[in-house]
């Protein structure tokens, strides 16, 4: 062990060759905790997130499990209340109101809604999830983005689940199935590398400063009519074109195109979202790296 | 031997704020929080072998936590470098990420994985675990279910069946009955003798004498004090005694408790220089309570008792039930004075007090938590009263006479005139 130890002694933690460990055969690996005023290198820290790969699957499922525990039908109820919303919010915006002219108008909010509700959600659950988990993170280390990459997975079930109904109910509103719903994929995948990038930029936000939270849900609040969600975005005339700077209209662009496949600009508004989710994953990812063992200092 | 543990030069600043930061407020200029630097650590450097037992002592607000925070990774230093090797695993606080709504089998995954061990590795223990917390028949229970002590026993179970390298023990011998104590003691000696490197923090001094041969003293975020753990204690005692005088410690003896109809204003331990902490054998000292009567009482009959660590009465003393001496007066202030003398073999107790009615059948005033006292043990001796025991066999005196006997760093016993600076 003497030996390994010197070799490997860099910083961050190290994974070990394994040593002769007779006393402890069912101990895994052996590391060397080297820390200074320095954060772990880059190296380091994402060497250490894949070795907790085992410990995110497991906050990922309870978290999961504890919060459909309580409710009489588990996940159905996961399903029910976004679909619930996005069918009301469709009725409403789509005859009530009456925004859109042609029948597909109704698919185009639902999908737009469950997307946005995934998003609402996680981004509420990340935004607090470094506070909220003080009581788990001030006596065991594991990289703190774990807490944040939580929630983007536990809600993820409900929403392929919803995704599946919507795709499920499209021929009753005239759509076709095509491979167009293969768009689902990318935009998913989009929808939640963004979800974590904004949420590891503002659950770091959120250990310093007590108004984060609040803030967070005013936005929501405001954010869903600054995304063509509940309306065509041509409705709005001139200021249609502005709503591409917002990264979500690349998000929902893209559930439209797999939903009712309608056509429409769609790379300026895919490109922005991409963008933006590229340099929130990469802020995101350097912010927490920086501040990891040091949040706990403000909790 | 390698060193399991290297401290070198390590300080831990923390920034305490003066009100809650506002994300809004702090893009003002000039509006940003003001805010004093707390330094929790100073320059700390030691190491700790592998395999070695090593207790940490001091006061609250010592720097103690900070100090296990730092080993177990969750913070890192604001100067210095600290290196640990091996699987690092705490045994702070029982029953890390628990969840109520779930079952006691899945929290067992949850918590074993987080304090490091691999889902394969929680499979195959998990027998044991549940054999160990005693809950064979409850895994599948939720843990809302669960009482205070299973829930206890399960999160012990876990945390003692991680086998870590090095293991991070706090205060955890505070908590539980003493069978649990037990249990937790056992388990650690187990550890112990598989070459497990243990920090241990408690307030127990009993704790960290039964356990740890080498104990480091911390006191304002300083290293004040390393090596053999009986001089360390007499060091800790001492300092006890010395800052205790003027502020005490959490402990208080000055805040009021408003229990009954009776108060106590102030508690003072004395001795005979002074107000104390860690009075010597044969010393003799005196309680002081201030009393102040809420109400009319008739002459009250009041009870006092030393509790040991466990919460055993050591020793007790009471006035006379159904005795006519005074009555008193709502508002009244008067000073009990209970004087004894140390005949306490070593350790940490309590002191208790409980006003009760002329005849005994009213509470009026219990004080259960009253300022701790610390006293010396000497060598070889155990339990609680102080017998000035010796034993000889032949013509060699095999113990060391009663009074203020020290070990010396080596092992070496001598006597000496009190406790070396």
């Amino acid at each position: 062990m003497l030996d390994s130890v010197a070799r490997l002694d860099v910083d961050g933690v190290v994974d070990m060759v394994e040593p002769s460990s007779a006393s402890f055969p069912l101990t895994g690996h052996h590391r060397v905790l080297r820390l200074d005023e320095h954060p772990d290198g880059r190296r380091a820290w994402f060497a250490g997130l894949w070795a907790h790969r085992e410990v995110l699957d497991v906050l990922a499922r309870k978290d999961f499990q504890t919060r459909y525990k309580r409710a009489t039908f588990g996940l159905a109820w996961a399903v029910a209340v976004p679909t619930l919303q996005a069918a009301v919010m469709a009725v409403v915006f789509s005859r009530v109101i009456a925004l859109g002219t042609d029948r597909h108008f109704a698919v185009y909010v639902m999908s737009g809604v469950v997307a946005y509700s995934y998003f609402s959600v996680v981004t509420l659950s990340t935004t607090t999830a470094i506070v909220d988990g003080a009581g788990l993170t001030d006596k065991v280390w594991f990289p703190r983005v774990l807490l944040i990459i939580v929630p983007c997975l536990s809600n993820l079930v409900g929403f392929a689940v919803t995704l599946v109904v919507l795709v499920a109910v499209m021929p009753f509103f005239g759509l076709g199935l095509g491979l167009h719903v293969l768009f689902i994929l990318p935009a998913t995948a989009l929808l939640v590398a963004f979800c974590l990038g904004l949420g590891m930029v503002l659950g770091a936000l959120d250990v310093y400063f007590r108004d984060v939270k609040f803030l967070v849900q005013a936005a929501l609040l405001v954010c869903i009519y600054l995304t063509p969600i509940l309306y065509p975005q041509h409705v709005v005339g001139p200021i249609g074109p502005w709503l591409d700077l917002n990264p979500l209209t690349g998000i929902v662009v893209l559930f439209h195109m797999a939903t009712i496949g309608s056509g429409g600009p769609w790379v300026r508004p895919v490109t922005v979202s991409v963008l933006i989710t590229a340099a929130l994953l990469v802020v995101g990812a350097e912010v927490q790296r920086r501040h990891d063992r040091l949040f706990v200092d403000q909790l | 031997m390698t060193a399991a543990i290297e401290l070198h030069a390590v300080s831990k600043r923390y920034w305490q704020l003066h009100e809650q930061a506002m994300l809004l407020k702090s893009l003002i200029p000039f509006a940003r929080p003001t805010k004093t630097e707390l330094w929790a650590l100073r320059e700390m450097t030691t190491s700790i072998a592998s395999g070695e037992t090593v207790g940490i002592l001091g006061r609250n607000g010592a720097g103690k936590t900070t100090l296990l925070r730092l080993l177990a990774g969750v913070t890192r230093p604001t100067d210095g470098h600290l290196v640990v090797r091996g699987r690092i695993a705490p045994l702070i606080s029982v029953g890390v990420g628990f969840h109520q709504e779930m079952s006691g089998r899945e929290n067992i995954y949850v918590s074993g994985m987080l304090l490091g061990l691999s889902r394969q590795q929680v499979r195959e223990r998990i027998d044991e675990i549940v054999t160990f917390a005693e809950l064979v028949d409850f895994v599948d229970t939720p843990v809302k279910f669960y009482s205070t002590g299973m829930f206890m026993r399960l999160g012990f179970a876990v945390a003692a069946h991680v086998d870590p390298d090095v293991m991070l023990v706090d205060e955890v011998l505070a908590v539980g009955d003493i069978a649990f104590q037990l249990k937790c003691i056992e388990r650690l000696h187990e550890l112990q003798q598989r070459g497990t490197t243990i920090v241990l923090v408690s307030h127990s001094v009993h704790a960290i004498r039964l356990l740890c041969p080498r104990a480091l003293l911390v006191r304002a975020g300083r290293l004040e004090f390393d090596g053999d753990t009986d001089l360390a204690i007499s060091r800790h005692l001492e300092l006890l005694s010395v800052d205790a005088a003027p502020s005490p410690d959490a402990d208080a003896s000055t805040d009021e408790r408003h229990v009954g109809a009776v108060s106590i204003v102030k508690r003072e331990l004395l001795g005979p220089n002074g107000p104390t902490r860690h009075p010597r054998q044969d010393d003799d000292v005196i309680y002081r309570i201030t009393l102040r009567f809420e109400r009319a009482v008739e002459s009250p009959h009041l009870s006092f008792s030393i509790l040991t660590e466990e919460g055993i009465s050591a020793y007790g003393m009471a006035t006379r039930i159904g005795r006519d001496w005074q009555t008193f007066h709502a508002g009244d202030v008067v000073v009990a004075d209970i004087a004894f003398r140390i005949r306490l073999s070593g350790g940490t107790y309590r002191l208790a007090v409980v006003v009760m009615d002329r005849d005994g059948r009213e509470l009026l005033c219990a004080d259960h938590d009253g300022p701790l006292m610390y006293i010396d043990r000497r060598p070889g001796s155990s339990g609680i009263a102080e017998l000035e025991a010796s034993i000889v066999i032949g013509d060699h005196r095999l113990t060391e006479q009663a009074g203020r006997m020290m070990v010396a760093p080596q092992g070496r016993l001598t006597a000496e005139e009190g406790p070396p600076e």
